[in-house]
């Protein structure tokens, strides 16, 4: 019970900071697996399942990191920017990998914000994004 | 035997509180400190720049974003744009002494020269409000173009230079508030920074900055990486914060061109110079820190770790 109003308290505050303000939103997701860090970095680098919805920018091998950009504007959010790192884990055969999204809210007009055009719209469509996009990306990991 | 206890008490208490008073007054002179607003905490970091780590955090309002320091007044403002207000802190005891309420979202802020007058960016009304530090409150305001983004003042001309984001635009008030020019830069302008005889514009659609001259009002575009979101110049070199590719252009002022690329942590918004410790501060949104670098030889000194989603938007470092 306790959880569950600090959770109910902790929304409703995190509501009342997007309900305001031309603020970049971040969400950032990540996942572990049992794969070593290079071969991990190999299946995220040529992991094409996302390029149905982002378009690749850049990769660095070096630092493991592969950045995206979407270029639609009919969503919720738009200025899309997100990068996927793959860092070490607890040990040699673990790695962590981490999905960074920035984007705003496509509305950015005077408030008051049209329902469904908020912030919170907005990091929700992209966490539609991010979970999935990260189940996929486990499940490709795991199977080699 | 009481009374001398007494005594011995009084000296001992007096004597603390002047090698406190003497430590204090001492500490807030040699330490010069960065304050980062972090938008994702409603909190501002300060940090030591001498010992390079955060001192102490501060509660703000929701969201805060633009700052500006006044050296001189040792006062510190910054507009959170969640509660539409100005949180004010002193920066010798880095404690809120006011909230200024505005009713509108503080989009970025700065100060006239001599420290009386604090300007800022009322981003969803299309105004600059005008806040009297004495009173400290909004005294004045005045019309601007659409979304007016970055606002500086330039101490040569007494301009207030303001970017319109919207309308590629760069607007040029002087002293009574009046439009002197309005000229074209590159798309998207946010960041603006003013010094001597120049301005110039971080343009994040077209991954270039612009240079107005402030003399003859002619303009050049020099191309830096993706996403430019701020500049800076200090002596002969321009540096601007590229959000897409985490780094920082650096570009030769004398020959127009960028020289280099420095790598900084990840998606670097804004920057600023503490000019005696010859040290250049950026803040790093998407890793939630700063990226502290001698000017000396544009090397990484040390990232530290602020609140969340660090932006500090004005100018943000204590002299």
């Amino acid at each position: 019970m306790r959880k569950f109003i600090l959770a109910l308290t902790s929304l409703m505050f995190s509501m009342s900071i997007f309900a305001h303000g031309p603020t970049p939103q971040k969400v950032q997701e990540s996942i572990t697996v049992n794969i070593a860090p290079a071969k991990a970095w190999s299946v995220v680098k040529n992991f094409t399942d996302f390029n149905k919805i982002m378009k690749t920018r850049s990769f660095d091998d070096e630092i493991m990191k592969i950045k995206y950009e979407m270029l639609k504007k009919d969503g919720p959010f738009s200025d899309y920017n997100a990068y996927i790192i793959v860092k070490k884990g607890a040990n040699d055969n673990e790695s962590v990998i981490q999905w960074t999204a920035r984007f705003y809210r496509t509305y950015k007009l005077n408030p008051p914000i049209p329902e469904g055009q908020d912030d919170a719209t907005a990091v929700a469509a992209v966490k539609k994004i991010v979970e999935p996009g990260l189940a996929s990306l486990k499940k490709a990991l795991q199977s080699k | 035997m009481i009374n001398r206890n007494k005594k011995i008490i009084v000296v001992l208490l007096i004597s603390l509180s002047l090698s406190l008073i003497y430590y204090y007054s001492n500490y807030y002179k040699t330490h010069p400190k960065a304050y980062i607003t972090n938008q994702g905490d409603n909190t501002v970091s300060v940090v030591d720049l001498v010992d390079l780590e955060v001192i102490k955090t501060i509660k703000v309002g929701i969201a805060p974003l633009g700052i500006t320091i006044l050296n001189k007044k040792n006062l510190g403002f910054i507009g959170n744009v969640g509660t539409d207000d100005v949180s004010v802190i002193d920066t010798r005891t880095d404690q809120i002494i006011k909230t200024i309420k505005l009713n509108t979202a503080p989009l970025s802020i700065t100060s006239s020269p001599d420290e009386s007058k604090v300007y800022v960016t009322d981003w969803f009304k299309n105004n600059i409000l005008v806040i009297s530090v004495k009173e400290m409150k909004v005294i004045d305001s005045f019309k601007v173009g659409a979304t007016p983004s970055g606002v500086v003042f330039n101490k040569k001309y007494k301009y207030l230079i303001v970017t319109n984001r919207d309308s590629n635009t760069v607007e040029v008030y002087n002293k009574k508030n009046k439009l002197i020019t309005k000229l074209p830069t590159g798309k998207h302008p946010f960041g603006v920074h003013t010094k001597g005889q120049y301005a110039y514009t971080a343009n994040v659609y077209d991954d270039s900055i612009t240079i107005i001259n402030l003399e003859d009002w002619t303009t050049k575009v020099i191309k830096v990486g993706a996403h430019p979101y701020n500049v800076l110049t200090h002596q002969n070199l321009g540096f601007v914060t590229n959000t897409v590719d985490d780094s920082l252009s650096v570009i030769d002022l004398k020959i127009g061109k960028e020289i280099k690329q420095i790598y900084t942590g990840e998606t670097p918004e804004n920057l600023d110079v503490h000019r005696k410790l010859n040290l250049l501060v950026v803040t790093n949104w998407g890793s939630d820190s700063i990226s502290v670098f001698s000017l000396k030889n544009l090397k990484l000194i040390k990232e530290i770790k602020t609140g969340a989603q660090s932006r500090s938007f004005g100018e943000f470092i204590l002299q």
